[in-house]
């Protein structure tokens, strides 16, 4: 990897020979990103491939006077292609049409929140021999189980370098790691010849924490529970969404929802709903960057924003300002940005995204949720996704169970369930104590009031 | 040969060098290493919201001992690096190997050595970014101005110039350069607090020319009308019905419900409902399917340009092919990759693909069709008593252990006896994949065949790809609606 203070003095020089050569220009942004990786993968439960690689660049963002705006990246860092990427920057940026809105970069802050725990040391020295540990843990799992016939999965650990310059002043720089483990379980009904299949992944910003057996375990009950399906006749009854199901129904549509972005284009099932009750009072939803060890967690943003804790929504209610901002649409709207610029990478201009997105937990135990359920469905994972312009959700219970007198019976075949999501929301009866953390997402158990289910049994 | 000074460090003396390095240590290798530049341009309302540029160069190796993979990826593609990436990459092989348990060797084959270059009518790296944006102005224009009712138009352009290098330890040496645009439009209706959303895309490998002929010119004409369109539709109402597919559709099954279960890799993963089928009746005897990815198809469509999901070689180094899926309804072929043919002793047939350089290959599809028979659309429709005709998809997915689908349409017509009627919207089809190829009650001839271009996602990796066929009908479907 290039060294830290290659990068400063580059950046200083590129910015200084920008401003110089095009007296139009308003502002430039550099956005420079290192990254390693490291990833070892399993097939038909055996190891198959170790990775390794490196992908370094940087981007190039500049503003006009009338606020249009330029972009190039590339992936080779030295100082002569660094001034040819600015000048081609600059060329699409003569290009472009002008936008009013478009006033700024960030400019330079005096305080960052202190995030802890982003970066963890064991994963920079981590070894193919200590990482191929974690692969063997999970292979055990599906090698001890007779209802396991075979398992997919990946062991991954990586290191990102970030620095931001704009040629406001602002200067920021991050590192931060990153550790993956996942387990694709296939299980087969050595009676019934019926196969099916679990899923389940943990990210963790620090190794310690990765619990490899649980993950194979877990993906191998969730393949089980699948077994033997069953279709069913159309139904009026409770659901319950399992962390995964509240992932796929309520925390990533109202991810999208109050992107700014999307609020401001109209494209958002939320428009008009601002400060409105959108929901039961179960329905608490906040964006938080600051909590130690997050996967979403961050002190600055892709644009070198501070990041925060927004409230989003409160006992059902749509916060007037629970909308993600970056700098730009920020600006349009008249507010401060809220430091949910995202950049997956340095090949991308800041879009926006969540942080830690978080559906608080309720008072009830996950068990207290199905106890007086006496005939309902669990929705496990569903491949659909809803319509976010206009909130109808109709898609396949993909994983999903019948609940009956309380416990979870079988497997659902052709099942679909169809409603729109402000429904659902308000038909949020409770949510479970506890949560399970998939990323950047926190999600409980949570009960949904009857909902049409549609069975393909005529 | 044409290769560019980037790539002039791979040459004999540096092959020479590999060749010493990996010789006893591992049993075969592979190296991709491209440079491509490129630019992306994002409308919205009219306003160019980006307009980038970009140079990307990189270089993947790949190595293989008994079973065990090694891969190895830089941006860095000086003789230095490249030797230290290749000595690491054999090591990253050899530890693979310790604990693999899936023994097998690659399969030796001939060396290729050759030289592709497709030429755009009007190439896409020397034409001025003034140009293309001045087609995506009208784009927009035109879907803005199509209506009152139209709020939001976005229109999105990508294309890119690439050369790259295929080499590996047989000897074969392949060089190939081209170009690929693709252009989306999509555009939001809105009327009465109802808002609809259309998005169509056009694609390719070629130059400006992909966007000079009728349909591209009114692509997103196309999509302001279906949002208009869009917004008197009413929610289906559940339950099981006889369905018309559109080509799109037909397209999408074959891909998403069919064609990933012959995906080799998923058959060796135990995850394939075609595992033990090769030989046996799994449809009617009127399907054929077949996947076809090779360069020289676009006259078939009258189009001056090739199909986004074509390619000359695949990324393996073995050149594409036409491949029988299923002939007259009896399973003849899987799709494979050098590991899945090695391990299941079949000849390579060209689908081993990766979305870059940087990206391992895996086992993927080219350009998947369902062969055309005999029935028009109007006798399809005027045959049918109570049914809905479905067009356009949104996304779909499918189960691989169950071969449960599941396809979300754009927009769907009521048919009652035998006429289309009223337009339904965010229709939901589910269905078992083996069920459905014996319920197709029929199949539109070649009038009524069409194609479409898309980006298939598979363990992370996004391939462009190409799916196919004629409008068909089946018996029974189970539909979601909102009533």
């Amino acid at each position: 990897m290039e060294s830290a203070p290659d990068i400063y003095s580059l950046a200083s020089k590129g910015i200084k020979h920008a401003m110089r050569i095009d007296s139009n220009l308003k502002a430039i942004e550099l956005y420079f990103s290192l990254n390693r990786d490291m990833n070892i993968e399993i097939e038909e439960n055996s190891i198959k491939n170790n990775e390794f690689g490196f992908d370094n660049g940087f981007g190039v963002r500049v503003i006009d006077n009338r606020g249009a705006l330029g972009f190039s990246f590339a992936n080779k860092i030295g100082e002569k292609q660094l001034l040819k990427i600015i000048f081609i920057a600059m060329k699409m940026m003569r290009s472009g049409t002008p936008d009013p809105d478009f006033k700024a970069f960030p400019p330079t802050y005096t305080n960052y929140p202190n995030v802890k725990f982003l970066y963890d040391k064991s994963i920079k020295d981590l070894s193919l021999e200590e990482s191929t540990n974690y692969i063997e843990d999970i292979i055990t799992i599906c090698d001890s189980d007779d209802t396991a016939i075979s398992q997919s999965g990946a062991f991954s650990a990586s290191i990102a370098k970030t620095y931001i310059f704009n040629s406001n002043g602002l200067e920021v720089h991050s590192k931060e790691s990153l550790c993956s483990i996942s387990s694709h379980m296939i299980a087969k009904d050595k009676t019934t010849n019926d196969t099916s299949f679990g899923f389940e992944y943990q990210l963790s910003r620090i190794l310690a924490d990765i619990d490899a057996i649980k993950v194979a375990k877990t993906a191998l009950k969730k393949a089980k529970l699948n077994l033997n399906r069953k279709k069913i006749k159309k139904v009026k009854v409770p659901l319950i969404l399992s962390p995964q199901g509240t992932n796929s129904l309520i925390l990533k549509p109202l991810a999208t929802a109050i992107n700014a972005e999307s609020y401001q284009y109209n494209r958002s099932f939320l428009v008009g709903l601002r400060g409105e009750t959108i929901g039961s009072e179960h329905l608490n939803i906040e964006d938080n960057a600051l909590y130690d060890k997050g996967v979403g967690s961050s002190s600055f943003d892709g644009e070198g924003v501070p990041c925060q804790n927004k409230k989003i929504i409160s006992k059902g209610l749509l916060h007037k300002n629970g909308l993600l901002h970056n700098y730009y649409t920020a600006g349009k709207d008249g507010v401060e940005s809220t430091g949910n610029a995202a950049r997956s990478s340095y090949s991308s201009i800041p879009r926006i995204g969540i942080s830690n997105f978080i559906l608080k937990p309720g008072d009830q135990s996950r068990d207290d949720l199905f106890e007086d359920i006496k005939y309902g469905i669990l929705l496990n994972y569903t491949g659909d996704r809803p319509n976010l312009t206009t909130g109808d959700f109709s898609g396949l219970i993909l994983q999903g169970n019948i609940i009956e007198n309380g416990e979870i019976k079988e497997p659902l075949n052709e099942t679909m369930l169809t409603i729109n999501l402000l429904d659902l929301y308000k038909k949020i009866e409770a949510v479970s104590k506890e949560s399970r953390t998939y990323g950047s997402f926190q999600s409980p158990y949570v009960k949904v009031g009857n909902v049409q289910i549609v069975g393909s049994v005529n | 040969m044409g290769i560019i000074e980037e790539l002039k460090v791979f040459d004999d003396n540096l092959i020479s060098r590999l060749n010493k390095l990996s010789s006893e240590k591992i049993e075969y290798w592979d190296i991709r290493a491209g440079s491509t530049i490129g630019n992306n341009i994002d409308f919205t309302n009219q306003k160019s919201k980006e307009i980038s540029s970009y140079e990307i160069l990189n270089c993947g190796i790949r190595t293989f001992l008994n079973g065990g993979w090694g891969f190895y990826v830089l941006n860095n593609l000086d003789k230095a690096s490249i030797l230290e990436g290749f000595t690491e990459a054999i090591k990253l092989a050899i530890q693979s190997e310790k604990f693999c348990k899936n023994k097998f060797q690659i399969q030796e084959r001939k060396p290729i050595i050759k030289n592709y270059k497709f030429n755009s009518k009007i190439s896409l790296k020397d034409t001025e970014i003034e140009e293309k944006i001045k087609i995506i102005k009208e784009q927009e224009k035109n879907a803005s101005n199509f209506s009152d009712q139209i709020k939001n138009t976005r229109t999105v352009y990508l294309d890119r110039h690439t050369n790259s290098l295929f080499f590996d330890s047989f000897g074969s040496f392949m060089h190939q350069e081209f170009e690929i645009l693709r252009l989306f439009s999509s555009v939001y209706a809105n009327e009465n607090g109802i808002t609809q959303n259309a998005l169509n895309s056009v694609g390719g490998i070629g130059g400006i020319e992909i966007l000079e002929n009728d349909e591209s010119r009114n692509i997103s004409l196309k999509s302001a009308k279906q949002a208009n369109e869009l917004l008197k539709a009413k929610s289906p109402i559940g339950g099981k019905f006889t369905v018309i597919m559109d080509p799109k559709l037909t397209g999408t099954f074959v891909h998403e419900a069919f064609g990933h279960a012959c995906e080799a890799d998923h058959v060796l993963n135990k995850e394939s409902i075609l595992g033990n089928k090769i030989g046996k009746q799994v449809a009617i005897e009127e399907i054929t399917i077949i996947d076809d990815p090779t360069v020289g198809q676009g006259k078939k469509f009258n189009l001056e340009y090739e199909l986004y999901g074509s390619y000359y070689y695949d990324d393996e180094g073995i050149l594409s092919q036409e491949t029988k899926l299923i002939e007259n309804g009896i399973l003849k072929n899987f799709l494979h990759s050098l590991e899945t043919s090695s391990r299941m002793n079949q000849a390579p047939n060209g689908h081993g693909r990766a979305n870059s350089n940087v990206s391992k290959p895996q086992v993927r599809m080219g350009f998947t069709y369902l062969e055309p028979r005999d029935w028009a659309l109007e006798e399809m429709i005027e045959d049918t008593k109570l049914g809905i005709l479905c067009e356009d998809f949104q996304y779909g997915y499918t189960d691989p252990t169950t071969g449960n689908f599941q396809f979300k349409c754009r927009f769907s017509y009521k048919i009652e006896n035998g006429e289309k009627k009223e337009i339904l919207r965010d229709v939901s089809l589910s269905g078992m994949t083996l069920e459905v190829l014996n319920r197709i009650s029929a199949i539109g001839n070649r009038n009524t065949f069409h194609y479409s271009d898309g980006v298939c996602g598979k363990g992370g990796q996004g391939i462009r790809v190409c799916d196919g066929g004629p409008y068909i009908r089946i018996e029974n479907l189970t539909l979601g609606g909102l009533n």
